[in-house]
């Protein structure tokens, strides 16, 4: 498995980040919360793997298909 | 005496037709991994169940003595045949002969498909794989035309008398595309179809360098509503089109056929009572949800990656096919956004259309808010849908599971009918919510508080208190709240009730694609 870059399925607010540059992660973890429509809506990992980069910040406004998180294969 | 000759004869013109484009040019499709159109339509359709129609059609060229040396087909082949006993129409593009485009169109072929399909009052299935128009033609005219939508009268009136369904097999260019979206399902194969209305050397010369799977691979379809459905390859798309048909009937002028009952209606799923977080603000999700209460295994989502926020899709319950519309809160809450809405509008005239019952699994904030919503034409389009659910006839049953709130909430059904609901007591519904609308509507006091932050607290748990669905039932503004897990049987009985009240007949409100 290589890099995978995690997108915004919508556009939203980024109300919560629930992981670290370096965590381990397991496939559906959440990864970040957004916040649209009073609706917490979690993205979460696609696989199994670590978190390489995070691409944004708590508050952010961010648009459908914009890059939130690396995340590279287990070491 | 007796005509064997000329069947003979007869057999011989056929079997050059049946060659196609020819042994090098089918080596070649086969090479690439492609189905030739005959084998397509074997594998659509019932065994050995296709009789085709112009078998005879193509270019001839003859001898000295008058006698045909070689018969080049069209491009273009029908015919009738069965789905799961069924009859159908089936139309395919021939892609192996030369000049797919143009010079070796048949012309009023296609137009008599239609025609046959409309008529006959049966389903059509297009096998679609062609470019558009070349310039290359012009100079065999040696003239120009002004083009005209040959045929498609009866492609825009069978829009409201059969179930049309277009598979994208291969480039779709052109009046191919819209030929695709002229339809009630439309499926596309991933990495073998593109679809657009010019190919990248013509959007090129706009400065516009793309790839073909960047200007019309079948994600981007998938995404921009351009079809309902992508598949990896050839036979999901056969199966794909043959299980949509399965909840159809043939037109608008029968009913959709029941199929074998094979779960219990009196399941009930304890999932249910908990399937709804009781914190508001969490996501849930309504895929299970769906899967819990229809039957086993009937559900199949439609254009489920256009306008996500609703999802859309035909099931059964007790056996009888059903149109399912249910909101996705991990889309913008179950917002209906722009895309939504046209995805809706189409959607409750599919269900309209072809007698099916709808069932509405509502959690509705409204519409989604913003700027953006505003410039993309939301409340247009979001009216549009509000009048196709007024408009629907079809027997009608609302689920709310949770939010319904502003002018989106309100369009769950049309309120001047019997009201066929039930709410989840995680039912939640209003102008506008709570958390939202205090402090506009409570400004004064909340500005003359010596604590405004604790005068909001104050009202929004004054109004949390008068926030309970049982409040609303018990004034008869909600018909019924119920147990979740008795959502099967309900939705069970409403489909045996339903199915007594299906009409048929054409409606109304034509459809359009």
């Amino acid at each position: 498995m290589s890099n995978q870059t995690v997108r915004s399925p919508i556009k939203a607010m980024v109300w919560k980040i629930e992981v670290e540059v370096g965590q381990p992660v397991a496939e559906y973890d959440p990864l970040l919360i957004l916040e649209s429509m009073k609706t917490e809506i979690p993205v979460e990992a696609p696989a199994v793997g670590v978190v390489r980069e995070i691409l944004v910040k708590e508050g952010d406004p961010v648009e459908e298909d914009q890059p939130l998180f690396v995340v590279g294969p287990a070491a | 005496m007796s005509w064997e000759k000329e069947v003979s004869e007869l057999n011989r013109l056929k079997a050059m037709t049946a060659a196609m484009g020819g042994e090098e040019a089918l080596a070649r499709r086969k090479k690439s991994g492609r189905l030739n159109v005959r084998e397509r339509i074997d594998r659509l359709v019932d065994d050995g169940t296709f009789r085709e129609v112009g078998a005879l059609t193509g270019r001839p060229e003859f001898d000295d003595a008058g006698v045909v040396k070689k018969l080049s087909p069209g491009n273009f082949i029908f015919g009738r045949a069965k789905i799961d006993g069924r009859p159908v129409a089936v139309a395919g593009d021939d892609y192996s002969v030369v000049g797919s485009a143009g010079g070796a169109t048949v012309p009023g072929k296609f137009g008599m498909c239609e025609k046959m399909a409309n008529e006959l009052r049966i389903p059509l299935v297009r096998l679609l794989e062609s470019t558009g128009g070349n310039s290359r033609s012009l100079e065999q005219m040696g003239r120009t035309y002004i083009p005209q939508m040959e045929g498609w009268e009866t492609v825009i009136a069978n829009m409201t008398t059969i179930p049309v369904v277009s598979l994208g097999l291969g480039p779709v260019a052109g009046i191919g595309a819209a030929k695709m979206v002229f339809s009630h399902y439309a499926v596309m194969v991933r990495n073998q179809s593109h679809m657009f209305m010019a190919g990248p050397p013509l959007v090129a010369r706009l400065g516009e360098v793309v790839t073909k799977e960047e200007l019309g691979g079948a994600d981007l379809h998938a995404r921009a509503g351009g079809v309902d459905e992508v598949v990896d390859n050839e036979e999901e798309a056969f199966a794909a089109a043959r299980r949509f048909l399965s909840y159809l009937p043939a037109s608008v002028h029968e009913l959709p056929p029941r199929a074998e009952a094979e779960d219990d209606p009196e399941r009930r799923d304890p999932w249910l009572v908990q399937a709804v977080p009781k914190e508001r603000r969490r996501v849930y999700d309504m895929r299970r949800v769906i899967k819990s209460v229809f039957d086993a295994g009937s559900f199949t989502e439609m254009t489920r990656r256009y306008g996500a926020s609703v999802i859309t899709g035909l099931a059964r319950l007790d056996g009888w096919p059903v149109a399912v519309m249910a909101s996705d809160p991990y889309q913008y809450g179950g917002a209906w956004t722009n895309e939504s809405n046209q995805k809706i509008e189409r959607f409750v005239d599919l269900a309209n259309t072809f007698h099916l019952p709808v069932v509405n699994l509502v959690d509705v904030p409204g519409f989604l808010i913003g700027r953006d919503a505003e410039m993309a034409g939301t409340i247009r389009s979001g009216a549009r849908a509000l009048s196709a659910v007024f408009q629907a006839k079809v027997p009608w049953c609302t689920v709310m599971i949770r939010k319904v709130f502003g002018v989106a909430g309100a369009s769950h059904a049309d309120h001047s009918r019997y009201h066929y609901r039930f709410s989840w007591p995680s039912g939640d519904w209003g102008s506008i919510p709570v958390e939202g609308g205090i402090e506009s509507a409570y400004k004064d006091e909340i500005a003359s508080a010596a604590d405004p932050e604790a005068m909001v607290r104050q009202i929004e748990s004054r109004l949390n208190e008068i926030r309970s669905p049982l409040r609303t039932a018990m004034a008869f503004d909600c018909e019924d709240i119920i147990d979740p897990r008795d959502t099967r049987p309900l939705l069970c009985e409403f489909a045996n009730n339903a199915s007594r009240l299906r009409m048929p007949g054409t409606v109304a409100t034509g459809m359009r694609p």
